[in-house]
């Protein structure tokens, strides 16, 4: 439907059903928000005619987009807001906001002080701290860092053995994987290389900017998203399409870097691809093949982030995890976790941000899983720390079920 | 991705028809543009095993000698979507199940045979409250609710719901739909 109209995120579609309104997290949460119709179509009314109607509580949208995802009449209700926030808000940000939304910046100051800056944010002084202070809830386990980046042990371990292949995938490991959990890209390339296709970086890879865009710094956010679609598109004039683990990342780039950055990416938003996606579709067309482990068990709830639920891919990972042998795979309605990126940190939001996964939280403990599955890294914090389960990335399920040696000798070619 | 059933739709009918053959043991997929606003039996279909794609929308399909051999949707792109049925119900005008331009009205999914009056003039009665000729409008089906296109019947194409011409209800849609996937009588 989207195709079919020529105005700016289908802003003159919007029938006032309020839909979205009924799907929202926090409307449900906080009564000061007034809600995505009003934020969004029908409050860009007025900005239109005037930008003093630009209304501070627009910073309450979480951008997990779940009212474009109900909007019968493919009104782009997130992007209507988003794009307020960045064209009017000219608000004071604190230096926090900066911190939290430059992962690339943090992560490289993080990474070589690991050991103690792990042991600093979880202790209870300092966090009182960067509460007091900073305005970071001390109430929120923060991220741990990994002592040593994804991309040096991809230089100086994994490098040289995809000189082998003759077929091969860009991947886009995005800051999760390169300064926080380093396991899941080894697991992705280990995975990539079974399947028979090499793995190559980008040239040059910077933080997609979902936090930047959310916490309104655009300019920021324009500089790297260009810097990441000029990689991309030498990857991919090359034959190699480019994968990652993380749906907001892969969501950013195909979607957000066009509609609200204003960069084209048509020439190669079919060839940013989640994992699973690329991952599902080699093995449905039979040039890919898996083999896995006929004695693993485990039960898993799939949760689906609420960026994949815009992808409309969480299909994707629930078919590849029924594919394991031994996986009883449970998915219950989709639900907005609550942490929404970098809001959930801020201390002004922490209640909101409970308050919203509450019901997810409750969910997920009364179906008791072994390990909740999901392609987002924010929501595998918020539900580890509000719930007493653990959290994988599908891709990294599927690298403990398969057994790599049948599945790397069934795609030799 | 393989299905017995593919259904377009997530209103009342696909929904409807979704959760019905879902319990009697076939592996459907519901495509929804939007939510949809079913919320009951829409939990119920994915709690009985039943895939739903939500805001998302079926572009077209591909036929072959009398049979729909496969869909393509927005979302899921590059990933052929088969199945042995498929149901059509993707509502009125609204919804756009149903197109209406100057030169006539279509269905924009397959372009399935859609009855309606030649003359424009003759859509509405200028009487608001009288009844109104559009509403008759919509996809011709056979009896058991399979459609035809350039006055061909399409063998696993079913249509049920809004988009159908004539009066046949809601539930008769529903059920003719259900019984001749299932080859009841």
């Amino acid at each position: 439907m989207q195709d079919k109209n020529v105005s700016v995120n289908n802003f003159e579609q919007c029938l006032k059903c309020d839909i979205c309104s009924s799907v929202c997290p926090m409307l449900a949460a906080n009564p000061r928000y007034p809600g995505p119709k009003q934020a969004g179509p029908d409050g860009e009314r007025y900005r239109l005619k005037d930008p003093a109607y630009y209304d501070l509580t627009l910073k309450f949208c979480l951008n997990c987009k779940r009212c474009e995802v109900a909007c019968p009449s493919g009104v782009r209700i997130g992007d209507i807001i988003q794009t307020a926030r960045l064209k009017y808000g000219r608000q004071n940000r604190p230096l926090r906001d900066f911190v939290l939304a430059d992962t690339d910046l943090t992560g490289s100051l993080a990474t070589p002080l690991a050991p103690v800056v792990n042991r600093a944010l979880g202790c209870r002084p300092v966090k009182a701290v960067m509460d007091r202070l900073v305005g970071v809830d001390s109430r929120r386990t923060l991220p741990s860092y990994s002592g040593r980046k994804f991309v040096r042990w991809f230089r100086e371990s994994a490098a040289h053995r995809q000189l082998g292949f003759r077929r091969f995938v860009s991947f886009f490991h995005g800051c999760y994987v390169n300064y926080n959990f380093p396991e899941l890209g080894r697991d992705f390339v280990r995975i990539i290389n079974a399947c028979g296709f090499g793995v190559h970086l980008l040239e040059d890879e910077r933080c997609c900017g979902v936090a930047l865009i959310s916490n309104g710094f655009g300019a920021q956010a324009r500089h790297q998203a260009e810097i990441n679609v000029r990689s991309i598109r030498k990857a991919v004039s090359a034959g190699e399409p480019v994968v990652g683990c993380s749906s907001t990342c892969i969501f950013t780039m195909r979607d957000e870097y066009d509609h609200l950055l204003g960069i084209d990416t048509s020439d190669v938003r079919d060839s940013i691809l989640l994992a699973s996606k690329w991952l599902y579709d080699k093995v449905e067309s039979g040039s890919v093949k898996l083999v896995f482990k006929s004695d693993y068990h485990l039960k898993v709830a799939y949760h689906t982030a609420c960026h994949m639920n815009k992808l409309g891919w969480s299909v994707y990972s629930i078919l590849l995890l029924k594919m394991i042998p031994g996986l009883e795979l449970i998915v219950p309605e989709q639900q907005c976790c609550g942490i929404a990126g970098t809001f959930g940190f801020k201390k002004e939001n922490y209640g909101y941000s409970q308050e919203i996964g509450k019901s997810l939280f409750d969910t997920l403990e009364a179906i008791s899983p072994d390990i909740v599955a999901t392609d987002c890294e924010t929501c595998k914090w918020q539900i580890e720390m509000s719930t007493d389960l653990k959290v994988m990335n599908p891709i990294s399920i599927l690298a403990e079920a398969l057994d790599f040696e049948k599945t790397q000798k069934s795609n030799i070619r | 991705m393989r299905f017995d059933v593919v259904i377009i739709g997530g209103g009342p009918a696909g929904t409807g028809i979704g959760l019905e053959l879902q319990r009697s043991g076939l592996d459907c997929l519901v495509v929804s543009e939007g939510l949809g606003l079913e919320e009951s039996p829409r939990r119920e279909f994915v709690e009985a095993g039943g895939t739903l794609l939500q805001g998302d929308t079926v572009l077209g399909g591909t036929i072959s000698e009398g049979k729909v051999t496969g869909v393509a949707t927005r979302n899921l792109k590059g990933t052929p979507i088969e199945a042995s049925c498929y149901v059509l119900a993707t509502g009125r005008f609204f919804s756009k199940g149903l197109i209406s331009t100057m030169d006539g009205i279509f269905e924009p999914v397959f372009g399935c045979d859609v009855l309606y009056d030649r003359d424009s003039t003759n859509w509405t009665n200028p009487d608001f409250y009288a009844p109104q000729p559009f509403e008759d409008f919509g996809v011709v089906t056979d009896d058991q609710g399979r459609v035809s296109i350039g006055g061909r019947t399409i063998s696993n194409l079913f249509a049920a719901g809004e988009v159908l011409a004539g009066k046949i209800g809601m539930q008769t849609g529903i059920e003719r739909v259900v019984n001749a996937v299932l080859g009841r009588k």
